[in-house]
């Protein structure tokens, strides 16, 4: 890879970003979708995720359809995250067996492609800084994870989720905890912080934990005994 | 224009209203009658072998015993004995005959020794012409009697009686003075009052288990094929509404394409926007045989979206079992709710082991309050409920813990 693709968008150059669909119309839809943001830049698009990534090895953001001709992408979705590419899944496939999948695989966040462009856009500009993203689809099914090995979700976290899951609206969450929209947020991220636990160990999950850490969002401690390879992979700003 | 979305009018929809009713639900709680067939179906068929042997028992007791006994009743060392020790079976035999048929039998152990009582006396009270002449009655009637008396129960308990029987036999006829001629006889008798019985018991025993084991196969049967049954009919719903919703999304996307339909106009937006959720909603549906609650609030859903309103009914696991009580409280407080859902509707079910919760939002809008209980939080003992409107949205949430 050419591009350190961990390494923080810097507030200067718009986001690059990477289309990889095997329908054209989706691929127009979604261009259409970032470019009312002036943030975001499509670099490249394209049905075959090697050669979309060949003509834009710079992307910040790789957002990837989960099904490609037909076959579930999980393999590719690895290997990119293992990379360090920041990759934002998104698909029609929203069962949440799939969508847990995807988040252990190491995409940075899943996408329901019913979610529409403001999600979209948030979810794109989350990725980019490592932040975390968790539209209401996902939330839904990390407050569902029958797994026993699921991560440990503290009661506020849980009903943050699920009520974020149900209404779609921040403000109405806030007003129903009785806790600020900033809180509410809190609680959804740092929910979604405890899912790079999830999964074989990459890049990706690194960073996003890193950058929580930074952000104060989570202690170290709180994450439990976690293999940070955060420290090797990105020097501290 | 959009009469094709606002389903009851066309024709398309015709086949789904009937097949709406008909789906059952199909993991309801077995029934106890269902549970209870193969038990009913042995029951029936010991209760035949039951009546056969009470009247083997009777019978023989009266038609062959009762005139062999009055014709010889003269030659009996002692008459008296040998006919009251006929009564005393004759009348305890009825009583343990008809509270067997009842399904109460006599106490067997007690019954089974005044039998045995009953043998060695007439043994001893028959004398030696008699020994071994139908006017002896206990050789052909008794081992029936004992049948009775053990009935399902285990067949070494008849075998003891019948082996004690022989015993006593053996000690009269013995007592006569050994006679080998007497001794062949015995041992031809002995087998003849073991055979029959012993058949017919242990006969009965297998026909009873097998017609419950039977029962059960066949029990079993019924219920996969009506599982079965029930996934093929969720199936053809399934095909049904996706033929049903091909067709008006596919008469939306002819129209844009063909630019009959302007995508600025709201209703065309709207036509989109349903056709979008009904198509959403059928991916969604993974589960093979709907779980009872989700299948009621996906009726509610169709219903809702017939009267024209897009709705998404999202739901992340399968609920436990719930009675019927719980199911009920948890869906109808939001089927009400989302009767009176204007714009669009947003339901969801999040099932775990231990708590299941429903959610409905819908776009809060002027007007009264909707037909659902009263806002704010009320907690049943069962179920909790939660309503409010913010300006916003409408919620209405209803949530079940273990």
């Amino acid at each position: 890879m050419g591009a350190d693709p961990v390494a923080a968008v810097t507030g200067d150059r718009p986001v690059g970003v990477a289309i990889v669909d095997d329908h054209p119309v989706v691929v127009e839809g979604v261009r259409a979708w970032l470019a009312t943001e002036p943030r975001l830049t499509v670099l490249a698009t394209g049905d075959d995720p090697d050669a979309v990534l060949r003509a834009a090895p710079d992307a910040d953001v790789v957002l990837l359809d989960l099904r490609l001709h037909g076959r579930m992408a999980l393999d590719k979705l690895a290997e990119l995250s293992a990379a360090g590419r920041r990759v934002v899944v998104y698909s029609e496939h929203t069962d949440p067996q799939t969508m847990l999948a995807a988040l252990d695989a190491g995409a940075v966040a899943f996408l329901a492609k019913h979610e529409g462009r403001e999600h979209c856009v948030e979810t794109v500009l989350a990725a980019a800084s490592d932040r975390p993203y968790v539209p209401p689809a996902l939330a839904g099914a990390m407050v569902g994870d029958p797994r026993p090995d699921r991560p440990m979700l503290s009661d506020k976290e849980r009903e943050a989720l699920l009520l974020w899951f149900q209404s779609m609206s921040k403000a109405s969450v806030a007003r129903r905890m009785q806790i600020s929209e900033h809180t509410v947020k809190q609680y959804v991220d740092r929910a979604r912080i405890k899912y790079t636990r999830a999964g074989r160990p990459a890049a990706t999950k690194a960073a996003l934990l890193a950058r929580a850490i930074e952000d104060g969002l989570v202690r170290p401690e709180e994450i439990g005994i976690y293999r940070s390879q955060a420290t090797h992979d990105r020097p501290t700003p | 224009m959009s009469a094709d979305l606002n389903a009851p009018a066309h024709p398309t929809d015709a086949p789904e209203a009937p097949n709406r009713t008909s789906v059952p639900n199909p993991r309801e709680p077995d029934s106890p009658a269902a549970l209870a067939a193969p038990a009913a179906v042995a029951h029936a068929s010991d209760r035949g072998a039951r009546i056969a042997a009470v009247a083997i028992a009777l019978a023989w007791h009266v038609a062959i015993a009762l005139p062999a006994v009055l014709s010889a009743r003269a030659e009996f060392a002692a008459p008296a004995v040998v006919l009251g020790a006929w009564i005393l079976v004759a009348v305890t035999g009825a009583v343990a005959g008809v509270r067997l048929l009842q399904g109460s039998p006599l106490p067997p152990w007690p019954l089974a020794g005044l039998l045995l009582v009953v043998d060695a006396a007439v043994f001893a009270a028959a004398g030696e012409r008699q020994l071994f002449t139908a006017a002896n009655w206990v050789w052909g009637t008794l081992g029936w009697f004992f049948v009775l008396a053990v009935w399902g129960r285990r067949v070494v308990g008849l075998i003891a009686l019948l082996g004690t029987h022989a015993l006593i036999a053996l000690v009269a006829v013995l007592g006569h003075g050994p006679d080998p001629a007497d001794v062949a006889r015995y041992v031809m008798y002995v087998y003849g009052t073991f055979s029959l019985p012993v058949a017919v018991f242990v006969g009965s025993t297998v026909i009873v288990g097998l017609a419950r084991e039977r029962a059960g196969v066949s029990a079993a049967g019924h219920a996969m094929a009506a599982e079965r049954d029930a996934a093929e009919r969720g199936l053809r719903e399934r095909r049904d509404r996706l033929a049903l919703v091909s067709s008006a999304a596919g008469r939306v996307l002819g129209d844009l394409a063909a630019g009959q339909a302007d995508p600025d106009d709201p209703e065309v937006q709207r036509r989109c926007m349903l056709a979008a959720a009904r198509l959403r909603r059928l991916i969604a549906e993974s589960d093979d045989v709907p779980d009872p609650l989700l299948h009621e609030l996906r009726a509610a859903a169709d219903l809702a979206e017939r009267n024209g309103l897009p709705i998404d009914l999202v739901t992340i696991g399968t609920p436990p079992p719930l009675p019927v009580e719980v199911r009920r409280r948890l869906a109808d407080p939001l089927t009400g709710t989302l009767a009176d859902a204007r714009g669009w509707a947003r339901l969801t079910v999040v099932s775990g082991a231990d708590e299941v919760v429903v959610s409905l939002v819908t776009p809060d809008r002027e007007g009264p309050e909707s037909t659902g209980p009263p806002p704010g939080e009320h907690d049943d003992g069962l179920v909790q409920y939660l309503y409010e409107r913010d300006g916003n949205i409408r919620w209405a949430q209803t949530r079940w813990r273990r």
